[in-house]
């Protein structure tokens, strides 16, 4: 019986006792420590927040941004070609030499402009290199390598599917007089980014020895960012002149 | 912080909801007008040139 009493009791002061002892209320708000990490917390959310919106920003704002540029900068171009007075040979370099169409990559066509300036080409074109290796432009007629660049991701995206680009495709360059027809005969999927000897004149590293009339496109690899450099070298088939309706050569039908 | 702002935003709930969804908007047109553009040359993710630099 006493025994029983006293766990009892003890049972009891124990109930009693547990509460007692916490009647009054932890204090939630106003303490410093409390409230730093509330406000830390808090940072790191924001700072989550504005990462995500970054993303947003690089992989879908930059894109509207550019896609509008180019589309204004595309159309002035086509109008000044409508225009006859510019007499033949005359080539305005300033809003972009042509058009480049690359039905592998199911992107239209991408205007191409002079220079690979992050200002040119975050107007969603492709821009043809003054440097460190100056471009042989098609119309130029002469032997060389019409090297270009674009942006594989963000900013227009008009290299984003350069590796559905196999070789054989064709990858046709459209100016106010010709179709310049290139065929795709090599890939370098992963390379550095100081390496510039693809942009050679006669690119060694595709495989060719003798001039003539190539074209190479570059861009970042792997997507979304920029360790390495993917190359696409074409080789010149053959040159179309325009006729009165534009008519596409059949590469591009 | 947040919780800071909100009881100093004037107004009811419905108030102090607008003006939150107007300052967020706000937030959020500085950062892809300003912020990003200026941010973005100085990140790694998208030089697609060959150089010698």
């Amino acid at each position: 019986m006493n025994v029983a009493a006293t766990t009892d009791d003890t049972e009891h002061a124990e109930h009693t006792d547990a509460p007692s002892t916490a009647s009054p209320p932890p204090r939630r708000r106003g303490g410093g420590i409390a409230l730093a990490v509330s406000v830390f917390g808090e940072l790191l959310i924001t700072a989550g927040l504005v990462l995500g919106l970054f993303v947003v920003y690089s992989l879908w704002w930059t894109n509207v941004i550019a896609d509008r540029k180019a589309d204004q900068q595309g159309d002035k171009v086509r109008d000044t070609w409508a225009q006859e007075d510019t007499g033949p040979g005359a080539l305005d370099t300033k809003n972009g030499i042509g058009f480049l169409h690359v039905p592998a990559m199911k992107n239209g066509e991408v205007l191409v402009e002079k220079g690979t300036s992050s200002k040119i080409l975050n107007d969603g074109v492709a821009g043809y290199y003054t440097d460190p290796v100056k471009a042989t432009l098609p119309m130029s007629g002469k032997d060389g390598n019409f090297s270009l660049a674009a942006h594989r991701d963000g900013h227009g995206a008009k290299f984003h599917n350069i590796d559905k680009l196999k070789k054989g495709d064709p990858i046709v360059f459209e100016t106010r007089d010709n179709w310049y027809v290139y065929t795709v005969y090599a890939v370098l999927p992963e390379t550095s980014k100081y390496n510039v000897e693809v942009l050679g004149g006669i690119p060694k590293e595709s495989g060719k020895k003798k001039a003539g009339k190539y074209i190479t496109l570059t861009t970042c690899t792997p997507v979304y960012t920029s360790r390495y450099r993917y190359v696409v070298w074409g080789e010149l088939e053959r040159v179309e002149k325009v006729d009165a309706e534009r008519t596409p050569p059949k590469e591009l039908g | 912080m947040y919780g800071w702002i909100w009881r100093h935003l004037p107004g009811n709930a419905l108030m102090k909801a607008l003006i939150s969804i107007v300052l967020v908007l706000a937030v959020v047109y500085v950062l892809f007008q300003y912020v990003f553009p200026w941010a973005e040359p100085l990140l790694p993710f998208n030089d697609v040139t060959v150089d010698n630099q």
